[in-house]
Formats: structure tokens, sequence, C-alpha cells
């Protein structure tokens, strides 16, 4: 059983406040929040606050414990995340940077077992043709793939995902997301994936937060949230919504606004 | 997995076998390299008395016993010593900055010890407190150190921003050439000899003290380096990772740049600016071994300390009777060794 709340979050770069007062809905075990907003709103800065990265000034629990109390390492123990670049191309190899991870996290496993762990890792995200393959030689999607598998390594409760699918294709970021649910209804735990894709969002999350200019707009389920009138006033474009035979809204953009002009 | 198949633990520690046989290679390349480099010099002193010198030193003449002792043994030591830590801090600056061209000497380390050096050169005859052999090296290194104190500084102050501590170390180099120069437009043309002597780098300053010295400090430093191995091969993939996994990357900067900044300075302050080593000898080591930095720190030590003394058997043996200060072979030696194997890597990809 997880359960992870944050609420009252405040965080600035020098004087420029990016979010303010920012309160999650709370989250429960097997939940997923998405975590949607135009650039710039704050997605990523969020993601960094939750992860004890950045400090703030709000109030962030998993069962009800702050970072402060469990201290970091049992923090980080609990919690994984995956920031929004992709690794960096270097000539380091794939597994080289699992295995380095895994031994500077002072992991508690032997050679054998860590190798296994990070091949079937590997295998599950279509990397394992690639596991000795330098980064720089990988494209774009597939080192992001690499990043997902570094968060994945520590078997998280809570996992932070910060655009996990933006650079994959059709196929892989449903296979990323089904396994990310495959994961939790496994192992319990909880989500919060920072998401530009609606549709996933609303096929994928229980919860939606629309932030906008670092504050929160709408909350709640995805048919709540992904309402016209709250994608104009964010994303300013004028879409139209459906409802797909499961009940989840379907979104289908059908212009920029143009400035001033309402939808 | 279907039988045949083999597994990445097998795959991965294949790999693995062969980069240690590559830095064991480069371990026996460097005790050859330091026989020739024993051997090599004007005094014409064979193998076997080398041999014998070095294991039964009483059964060797006065004559060659102190040349074997007093002048071979030192200057070939120290070649490794300062080309060991010149690596060492090489590969530390690089991962920790993640830029392919810092060094210790792009830090400004070096161009600081020059200058301090400078200054003993020109001024010590007015200070008559101190001997003069023990002046210079003291005031490069206390020159030298107080660059690296001024960069991390700039480390803590800039709070992340790499490109920053890269481009301030770069000012300070240029900062420490001005003044150098400035040094010489007022010195005597003595003196100036002497500096651009000094600049150029030379081994045949050192004696056992030195040799201790600059060992010392390596060995002492060597252990926070590879305590370290983990988080700097994980750093290769990216900052952002290594935070978000919670990683303090400031406080390791500021560790890394601290035991660089003191183990160049000791490498510089009694040779000389030898340049390029720590450069070069990082990028040799990775065009060998890969990323991994638990092969990599011990590889590009060795890869240094190879260089030096491979410029320092050059220096001896090129022309015959004339030991040209090994800082002109430094990059002699170290570039076509460099663009070969660059080249190779070219031709597999
Ligand atoms: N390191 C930084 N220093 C100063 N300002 C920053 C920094 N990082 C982000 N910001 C600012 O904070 C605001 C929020 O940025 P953030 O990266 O959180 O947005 P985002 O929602 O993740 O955007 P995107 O969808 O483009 O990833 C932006 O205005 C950005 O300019
Ligand atoms: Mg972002």
């Amino acid at each position: 059983m997880t359960v992870f709340g944050a609420t009252g979050i405040t965080a600035k770069y020098g004087q420029v406040t990016v979010l303010d007062q920012v309160d999650l809905p709370i989250l429960n075990d097997n939940e997923v929040l998405g975590l949607l907003g135009p650039n710039a709103s704050g997605k990523s800065t969020l993601m960094r606050c939750l992860s004890g990265e950045k400090s703030t000034t709000g109030h962030i629990t998993i069962d009800g414990r702050t970072r402060a109390d469990m201290g970091h390492d049992g923090w980080h123990h609990r919690l994984a995340s995956m920031p929004q670049s992709p690794p960096n191309p270097s000539a380091l190899l794939p597994t080289e940077l699992m295995w380095s991870t895994a031994r500077a996290l002072d992991l508690d496993v032997s050679d054998r077992e860590l190798a296994d762990q990070i091949e079937g890792i590997f295998a599950r995200l279509g990397l394992s043709e690639f596991a000795l393959s330098p980064l720089h030689t990988l494209s774009g999607g597939k080192r992001q793939l690499v990043g997902l598998a570094l968060a994945l390594m520590r078997d998280p409760d809570v996992l932070l995902l910060d655009e996990p699918t933006s650079a994959l294709d059709l196929h892989w970021r449903m296979v990323v997301l089904d396994l990310v649910r495959e994961r939790l209804s496994d192992r319990g735990g909880v989500v919060v994936a920072a998401l530009h894709d609606l549709d996933l969002a609303a096929r994928y999350c229980d919860q939606i937060v629309l932030l906008h200019g670092g504050k929160i707009i709408a909350s709640g389920g995805p048919q709540h949230v992904l309402t016209p009138a709250n994608l104009a006033r964010v994303y300013r474009v004028e879409t139209r919504v459906t409802l797909d035979c499961d009940g989840r809204p379907l979104v289908q953009v059908i212009r920029p606004l143009r400035d001033g002009e309402a939808a | 997995m279907s039988v045949g198949e083999t597994s990445l633990y097998q795959r991965f520690g294949t790999i693995q076998k062969r980069r240690v046989l590559t830095v064991t290679g480069l371990a026996i390349g460097l005790v050859a390299m330091l026989a020739l480099d024993l051997w090599a010099g004007p005094a014409g002193l064979g193998f076997g008395d080398i041999v014998t010198g070095l294991f039964w030193p009483d059964q060797l003449d006065l004559r060659p016993r102190i040349i074997l002792w007093d002048v071979r043994l030192p200057d070939a030591l120290i070649a490794l010593a300062v080309g060991a830590a010149l690596g060492l801090a090489g590969i530390e600056t690089q991962t920790i900055l993640d830029n392919p061209l810092a060094s210790p000497f792009t830090l400004g380390v070096s161009s600081a010890a020059v200058l301090g050096a400078s200054l003993a050169i020109v001024v010590v005859p007015v200070v008559p407190l101190v001997g003069e052999t023990a002046v210079l090296p003291v005031m490069a290194m206390v020159f030298a150190l107080g660059s690296g104190a001024l960069i991390l500084m700039i480390v803590r102050w800039a709070n992340g921003a790499r490109e920053t501590v890269v481009l301030f170390g770069i000012a300070l180099v240029f900062l420490c050439n001005a003044l150098t120069a400035g040094l010489q437009y007022l010195a005597s043309a003595e003196a100036i000899a002497q500096i651009v002597f000094w600049t150029i780098g030379n081994l045949t300053r050192a004696g056992w003290i030195e040799v201790g010295l600059v060992s010392a400090c390596f060995v002492c430093v060597l252990p926070f380096s590879l305590r370290h191995v983990w988080v700097m091969t994980l750093l290769r993939g990216g900052e952002a990772h290594a935070r978000s996994m919670g990683i303090n990357v400031g406080r390791l900067r500021m560790w890394v740049i601290l035991r660089v900044s003191v183990l160049a300075a000791f490498a510089v302050c009694f040779v000389g600016a030898i340049g390029f080593i720590g450069l070069v000898g990082p990028h040799i080591a990775r065009l060998l071994l890969g990323e991994d930095h638990r092969m990599l720190v011990p590889g590009s030590a060795l890869c240094g300390a190879l260089i030096l003394s491979c410029a320092s058997f050059l220096s001896k043996a090129l022309i015959p009777g004339v030991i040209i200060p090994v800082g002109i072979l430094t990059a002699v030696v170290g570039v076509p060794v460099f663009l070969g194997l660059l080249s190779g890597r070219r031709h597999r990809a």
C-alpha cells in the first residue's frame, strides 16, 4: 500500500515563482496521476520538487511521512524519478549506466542478479539488442527508454515520469504505459506522469491535473478535466471532445486560437 | 532464453575481462617503458648494469651507482608520478565538468604554477630568508593551490553551471599568462631564460623528495577517486539522471575539483608546466577502455604515466648526448598515438 500526497508546493528560480501553492490530489495505491499543461507551465519543476531534488516549501509525503522523516536514503528507496532529458549520448553502454547506478546507490544484489535484473528490464523495453551499444549510437527514442529503465531499476513505490513517451513511436508509447499500469496491478504503488498527449493521458490516468502558469486550473477524472473550455483556456486551442465507448474523453484538436480569441 | 544465446551477465563479463586485460597490458607496457627510460642516457650504462644496480646496488661501481640512483631513477620515477597524477586529474576533471576539453590546465592550475614560479625567479634574489631551490616549487605550489581555491569558490558560486567553471578556468589561464608576461617584461634576460625553461617542463630537476611528494599525493588521492568510480560512471549518462537519483552532484563536484587541484598542483610545481597529458591521457584511456570509471581511472593514470615516461625516454634517446626538455616531447609523443587511436576508431565505426 502506498499513499502519496503533495500540498502547498511553491517553487522559485531566484526571485521568480514558477509554482504557486500547488495541491495535488491524494494518490492512493494503484493510481496514475497525469500532469498536463503547456510548455513552461511548471510540470518538470513540480516533478523535481516531488522527487526532493528541488527544495520547496510544500508538504510531500509517502504514507504520511515526509522526506525529512524517512531520511535521504529511505526516501529514494521508495521513490524514483525519470527526468525529462534522456541520458547523454556518451560512449557509455546502457548496461554500464544501469550497473553503475545500482552500485552507486548501494543496491544489495549480487552481480549475477543485477545482470539478470537489467536484462529483464531491457527485454521488456525492447532494449535487449542495444544493451551493449554505446548510448551515442542509440536513437533518441531508445535513449529515452534507457532513462525509463533506469527509473524502473529501483522498483520504486512512487514512480515519477517526466514526459516518458515524448520521443517514442506509436507502438512503444503504448507499451511503456501498459507496462507502467501492469506494474501497478502486480506490485502496487503510484505513478505521476507529465504528459503532452491528451489521449494517452485520458486512457491511462486515473486523475489528471491541469497546470497553467504554475497554478492548478483543474483536477479530477479525465472526463472532468479534459473539457473544451479548460483546453481552450490552458492550451489555447479549439477542441471537440467526444466520449469513447468506455466513457473516456477523446480530444480532437480543431485549430489554435488567435490572441484574445475565445473558444 | 534459448540455448546457445548467452546472457547479458556473460556478454558484459567478456567486455570487462577484455578491459582488465587492456589495463594489465598498459601496466606491463609501463614497466617496460620504465626500463627503457632508466637505460637511456648519456652515461652509457648497459641493461645489465641497470638490473644489477637496482637489485644489488653494492655490486656496482660508485659512478654508475650514483648515476642510476641519484639521476636516472628519480627522473624516471617523477615521470611516472607526474604522468599518473595528471592522467588521474584529467579524467576526473573531464567527467565532473562533462567537458572533453577540460583538464587541470584549462582550470588554470598550471598557468598559476607558472606565474608563481616566475615570481619566484624574478623576486627571489630579493628574499633572503629561504633557500633558492625550495622557493621555486613552493611558490608554484602556493599559486597552483590558490587557483584551485578560486575555482572551488566559483564551483560553489556557479551552483551547477559547469560551463561557468570551464570559462572561469580559461579566464584564469589568460590572466596568469598576462601576469607572467608582465613579469617577463620587467625581468632580466637571464630570468626570462629561466622562466621559459621552467615553463617548458623538465624532469631533471627532480630528486627523491619530489618523487616522494608527488607519489604520496597521488597515493592519497587515488582511494577517493576509486571510491567515486560508480557515481562518476553514472555521471557520464548525464547530470539530470544522477540528480534525480538523489545524488548530490554539487557536493561531489566540490570534492572532485578539490582533489584534482591538489593533485595537479603537486604534479606541476616540481617539473614545470608539462601540458597536454591531463588532456590526452584520459582520451586515450577512454578510446581503449570505454567509459566505465573502474577501468578508466587506473587506465587514465597509466596512460598519463606511459606518455610521460615515453617522452622522458625520447628526450634522452633522440639526440645522443643531449637532453631535450621533456615538455617539448609530451605532445610530440602523445598526438600521434592519440590520432592513431582516433582514426582506428573511425575505421571500425
Ligand atoms: N533551471 C531553471 N532556472 C530558471 N528558470 C527555470 C529553470 N527551469 C525552469 N525554469 C522556468 O520555470 C518555468 C517552468 O519550467 P518547467 O521546465 O517546469 O516547465 P514544463 O511544464 O516542464 O515545460 P515543458 O512542457 O516545456 O517541459 C518556465 O518558465 C521556465 O522558464
Ligand atoms: Mg518539462
